[in-house]
């Protein structure tokens, strides 16, 4: 297993980007951090230069944030990669993954995991963002199997669901179920905006 | 089909509507000897009979010809060419309407694009707010009373660049950055008075320059001024915009000997607006 520590990366001089190369989902350091290119808008008033607004997300804290620049100005390119791996478990301290093709294993801590760990299935592929080869991000699939942990009993006779109640998964992770749904039920979960989406 | 029918609708009401003001239609000339000297608009040079010529950038200085020489009110639809233009919203040829009214001040003026819209079937009310209550409204920028340093400290706290020469030049990223974002949300505005840095060919009353600008859903579509008048004021304009371009390194320009010579007289009393048609067509 490899444990990458920043500060053992010789970095290399990064190339530089100017705003008319900008486009969306380029990778550019900002502050510091690696940003992905969102929007990229060039405004020119009536009687002065052309400037570009653009709309970045942070990849380390996922904040959106607009900075405008004057037409013609660089930023470094951040070394960013995103690789699928497959979770293979955690270790009490953190959650390790795999390369497929390299079979290469990444351990990644909390920080970078963020809400991704209410959502991990063994074996299930994700999208982990490496910065200088480091893992900063984990998008799991867009649907996942998971398994109810504790939820009130059901009302009988209740199949449609018109409320809900609050269901723990074996990830730990709390969604809203229909009432029909008891311990041990497997369901369907869209990890975008943590709702139920079907039994599985 | 529809967008085509939609424009020759719009082009022929807006003719209608100045023939009811008794504003005169003119054509004037696109190819020009001499290159805009403004700093940020270059001209496209065509070659003609073996000689350099620039395609007009905007009728403005032939149609303050025609001013100068005693013609009244007049309008002007055509076609402009800009060159180094990139964007969504900025083309390299574009349609222009230009026009002046004699005797207009720049209020005056306002008013009468209201009017112009309302019969292009536009009728959201019209704020007006001034260059320096945006700022103070958007950003707690006391613009007109922030100097160049100052405001570059300003920029730094939004981690925007200070590397600029001129404090326009900085005032308007500050627009950009901070303001415009704010303008999206109404419908239709005009900022007023602006700083005298920004004076472009507008007078300059009462410390600030007497230009305005109209914003359609934070989107620029007008930009207009009360009129310089004497060729001398033009010509220190102009020169002033000569010395920014080489300071800053761009295609040196000489100074447009044909349009001073021509304002011997000066112009009267006017506004004059220039609105962008392809512009007003995707926000009306």
């Amino acid at each position: 297993m490899q444990l990458i520590n920043f500060t053992h990366i010789t970095k290399e001089k990064m190339a530089h980007y100017s705003t008319n190369q900008f486009k969306n989902g380029l990778k550019l350091m900002l502050d510091g951090n690696p940003c992905s290119i969102l929007s990229n808008e060039i405004v020119k008033p009536g009687k002065g230069q052309a400037f570009n607004r653009v709309r970045f997300r942070d990849l380390i804290t996922g904040k959106t944030l607009e900075k405008t620049f004057k037409s013609g100005e660089s930023l470094e390119a951040a070394d960013v990669m995103e690789l699928e791996m497959q979770y293979l478990y955690n270790d009490g301290s953190a959650w390790n993954f795999m390369q497929p093709q390299s079979f290469e294993q990444y351990a990644i801590d909390a920080n970078a995991m963020a809400d991704a760990k209410g959502y991990l299935v063994e074996q299930d592929f994700c999208v982990v963002t490496l910065w200088n080869n480091n893992p900063i991000s984990v998008t799991p699939p867009n649907h996942v199997v998971l398994e109810v942990a504790e939820t009130d009993p059901g009302l009988k006779g209740d199949t449609a669901g018109t409320g809900g109640k609050p269901a723990t998964m074996n990830t730990g992770v709390i969604i809203q179920v229909p009432l029909f749904i008891s311990i041990g039920d497997r369901v369907k979960v869209d990890t975008r905006t943590n709702e139920y989406a079907s039994r599985a | 089909m529809q967008s085509l029918k939609n424009r020759a609708a719009i082009i022929n009401k807006i003719r209608k509507f100045f023939a009811t003001q008794n504003v005169l239609e003119v054509q004037t000339p696109m190819l020009q000897n001499y290159p805009l000297s403004d700093v940020y608009i270059d001209s496209v040079l065509v070659k003609i009979n073996g000689k350099n010529k620039f395609l007009h950038t905007s009728p403005e200085l032939e149609m303050k010809k025609l001013l100068a020489n005693g013609l009244g009110d007049i309008y002007q639809i055509c076609p402009v060419f800009r060159d180094n233009e990139q964007g969504s919203n900025n083309f390299n040829e574009f349609t222009l309407l230009e026009y002046y009214r004699l005797g207009f001040d720049i209020f005056q003026l306002m008013d009468n694009i209201i009017e112009l819209l309302k019969i292009l079937g536009v009728k959201h009310k019209n704020l007006r707010l001034t260059y320096a209550q945006v700022f103070f409204e958007y950003a707690d920028i006391d613009i007109l009373n922030t100097d160049f340093n100052a405001l570059k400290k300003i920029a730094k706290t939004h981690k925007l660049s200070t590397d600029f020469e001129h404090i326009e030049d900085l005032q308007m990223l500050l627009f950009v950055h901070l303001i415009e974002p704010k303008l999206a949300r109404l419908p239709l505005v005009f900022i007023y008075a602006f700083p005298q840095s920004q004076s472009a060919l507008a007078r300059i009353e009462a410390a600030v320059a007497q230009r305005f600008e109209l914003y359609i859903n934070g989107v620029e579509i007008a930009n207009g001024y009360d009129e310089l008048r004497r060729g001398n004021s033009y010509q220190q304009r102009f020169e002033a915009e000569i010395s920014k371009r080489k300071k800053l390194g761009k295609t040196p320009v000489n100074l447009d000997a044909d349009f001073i010579e021509n304002l011997q007289n000066p112009l009267p009393q006017c506004s004059g607006v220039a609105i962008g048609i392809e512009r007003l067509l995707s926000q009306i």
